[in-house]
């Protein structure tokens, strides 16, 4: 009776979840194995569509730079936000005053859409039009004016603080539910044991978000190597041409887009999920490795 | 009763959601309606106007135009093609853009079905047509040109005129660019643009047709001088363009340009009207760039290539019907109205734009035309060749490669899937 019941209860979650997330995620690995005519499956390709992504010019060396702006975009995003967001998560926990506020704040942008973000700064940084380089002349600065977008040295760099702009909001909240869930005796002690502020918050508090820090470099970790919709508003994508000023923001999701929907190839299908296999993977395993090193860190702690 | 109203309601709307429109008669009884997909929902209304003629005269047939948006268009349309519920006429893309739906045996040929299609060039034609078997899968129906825009009240501001010599053209734009005037508004970052403005400054250094024609054949191959050359073009010209070409997308130069802070602008006939949508003002006139140095012509060469056809799809239930539609859109009462309601150049012979600076690219399309070679030629096998250029140009206007290094990735991306028909 009772197995019968639980049945019941899960069946109806995990139909959702096989018809939804399994189906998809098994249908785009089959896909991957197989060629494509447009929406006709040809043939069997076996490992053909993964080795057209190594060896097909020039893709394989849009993948090479994608994967290292990926990368550079993640630890970008990764040290602006636990650096920032833990500052301001610091400071908003030692205020009376405002906390709320702030807090709501900070998280507003988290609440807009990526694609929304990118459109907005779009038009802020816009070379000719826009305010950002029309306040910098008027405050002098004219000589530091750029298109900021437009310029292969900036490009990326602007990309990593509008991300880390918009999702800062999320590590404050995560890191302020952590600092206050730190019980108040463990500070006391030091104190009385003679800490300073600062070899308080090194040796109790940064201890203590572990945890914190750790979901949340996984969870920039699985945004950035999947983050699409910030650059390609900002920066458009056409054809499978890389995205940004020579390539310069080009991510791996981009590529998947380009080659899946744009590029126009007849195996479109067969690559596309070839890429979005091996990201998957790749997303997957470090996702997993990661969590099980905070795990393990956090185990050594209690 | 009640159940069966239900499910006859489930199925009523089963169907709407299939987009089926294409078998349902009417209870006039024998009048058949035709689904026709298009990538233009702005031109909505304007279709409207234009089947609503065609609906007069042939009475039992209904014309449904449903556009869908341009950027998700092939991709629903792949779909609607294999199953229940497609057009039965649709707008197709061209040359390399076609051949995936041609190959998976989607579309209906046309020879000898459409009589019409004698009303077209030979060189039309060859937009819609099955690279493999050679046969012609849609009526052509409009053909772009690209050219150099230039601001008449700019230029009479600072007494110029539209140049005639390579030598004047830079002069001009020295002069243009000592008064803080930009002298051509060209975007880096939509990069499609970028193939079209090499081919706009480069092709008579190139040769146009002639290299096509060589180039095809396999007598050259991108790495030769005369293209590497042209590429370089490009490069040469760079102090007269934006120097934050790189940030600037199309609507923004079109600003630039369409606000008198830009004096000229390599544009397609497309650009036109959102332009004067910018300025209903604007005094425009259009040229094309004189022979550049070293050119192998000695005249200027317009750029031109088909947009789009019109097709069949093997499917439809309606194939009578749809074949009247495809007669009537290759006749010259059909053309008009894609010249004077679209805006578009239409490419039925002897039709003629009623805007005058559209019928003057018309005339010297048809006097000294030059293909977009990478869209027209190289979009067959990917890489395409207009991605392959587009990045390389990108980088040599960002210094990061120079035009030799361009033209042998260009040949090295193309290579990979191309062969020259020998010789």
């Amino acid at each position: 009776m009772r197995w019968r019941t639980a049945i019941a209860f899960v069946l109806p979650a995990f139909a959702l979840y096989s018809v939804f997330i399994v189906y998809p995620l098994v249908s785009a690995l089959a896909d991957s194995f197989w060629s494509w005519e447009g929406t006709a499956r040809t043939g069997f390709a076996g490992l053909d569509n993964f080795r057209s992504l190594f060896t097909q010019f020039p893709l394989n060396h849009q993948l090479r730079a994608a994967f290292w702006h990926t990368v550079l975009f993640f630890v970008g995003t990764m040290i602006v936000q636990n650096t920032f967001g833990l500052l301001i998560a610091v400071l908003l926990h030692e205020r009376k005053f405002g906390k709320r506020f702030l807090q709501a704040a900070y998280a507003l942008p988290y609440l807009i859409g990526a694609l929304v973000v990118g459109y907005l700064w779009n038009l802020l940084l816009s070379p000719e039009f826009g305010p950002v380089n029309k306040a910098m002349s008027d405050v002098g600065l004219g000589s530091l004016t750029r298109a900021w977008l437009g310029d292969p040295s900036t490009a990326l760099p602007v990309v990593i603080l509008i991300n880390a702009w918009h999702y800062i909001g999320f590590p404050i909240l995560l890191f302020g539910a952590a600092l206050a869930g730190q019980p108040q005796e463990f500070g006391d002690a030091s104190r009385v044991d003679g800490a300073n502020a600062w070899q308080r918050f090194r040796l109790i508090t940064l201890p203590l978000l572990l945890p914190a820090i750790g979901l949340v470099s996984i969870l920039t970790f699985i945004s950035c190597f999947n983050a699409f919709e910030l650059v390609y508003a900002l920066s458009g994508s056409q054809g499978n041409q890389p995205t940004g000023p020579g390539g310069a923001t080009d991510l791996l999701g981009l590529i998947f887009y380009r080659v899946a929907f744009q590029e126009g190839g007849e195996n479109a299908i067969g690559q596309s999920s070839a890429i979005a296999v091996l990201m998957f993977l790749l997303i997957f395993g470090v996702a997993v490795l990661a969590n099980w090193y905070f795990r393990r860190r956090e185990a050594l702690l209690t | 009763m009640r159940t069966r109203r239900l499910l006859a309601m489930v199925a009523a709307s089963a169907l709407a959601v299939a987009g089926i429109s294409a078998c349902t008669s009417s209870s006039g009884g024998s009048k058949v309606t035709l689904s026709v997909w298009s990538w233009r929902p702005e031109d909505a209304a304007t279709y409207k106007q234009m089947f609503a003629s065609f609906e007069k005269s042939h009475k039992n047939i209904n014309v449904e135009f449903k556009p869908y948006k341009a950027t998700d268009y092939n991709t629903i349309l792949s779909t609607g093609l294999t199953q229940a519920g497609g057009p039965d006429v649709m707008q197709l893309r061209s040359y390399g853009g076609l051949q995936p739906l041609i190959k998976a045996g989607r579309l209906a040929a046309l020879d000898g079905k459409v009589s019409g299609l004698s009303n077209f060039d030979p060189s039309a034609l060859e937009g819609a047509k099955g690279k493999q078997d050679g046969k012609v899968y849609g009526v052509p129906l409009e053909m772009s040109t690209f050219q150099i825009y230039y601001n008449k009240d700019v230029f009479s501001k600072y007494g110029l005129q539209a140049p005639t010599t390579w030598d004047q053209m830079i002069t001009d734009a020295k002069k243009l660019k000592d008064n803080g005037v930009t002298p051509f508004a060209t975007s880096g970052k939509d990069t499609w643009l970028l193939p079209l403005y090499d081919d706009a400054f480069g092709a008579t250094r190139y040769g146009g047709p002639e290299f096509e024609k060589k180039v095809l054949s396999g007598q050259v191959d991108f790495t030769d001088p005369a293209y590497t050359a042209a590429l370089d073009v490009l490069g040469q010209l760079k102090p007269y363009f934006p120097k934050d070409m790189m940030g600037l997308g199309e609507t923004d130069v079109q600003t630039l340009f369409a606000t008198g802070k830009a004096a000229m602008i390599p544009e397609g006939s497309f650009a036109l009207a959102p332009m004067k949508a910018i300025n209903p003002n604007l005094n425009l006139g259009a040229f094309n760039a004189p022979p550049a140095p070293g050119a192998t012509v000695d005249h200027p060469l317009e750029v031109g290539w088909v947009d789009a056809s019109f097709g069949m799809n093997v499917k439809s239930k309606h194939q009578k019907e749809a074949l009247e539609l495809l007669n009537w859109m290759a006749t010259s009462e059909f053309g008009q109205m894609v010249a004077d309601d679209l805006k578009q150049v239409s490419l039925v012979k002897g039709v003629q734009s009623s805007d005058e600076l559209l019928k003057q690219m018309v005339t010297d399309y048809r006097a000294n035309p030059t293909p977009y070679m990478m869209l027209v030629d190289f979009r067959y096998g990917t890489p395409l060749g207009s991605d392959l250029a587009a990045t390389g140009l990108q980088n040599m206007l960002l210094g990061k490669q120079n035009a030799q290094a361009v033209s042998s990735d260009i040949q090295k991306g193309i290579s990979q899937w191309f062969k020259p028909t020998g010789g």
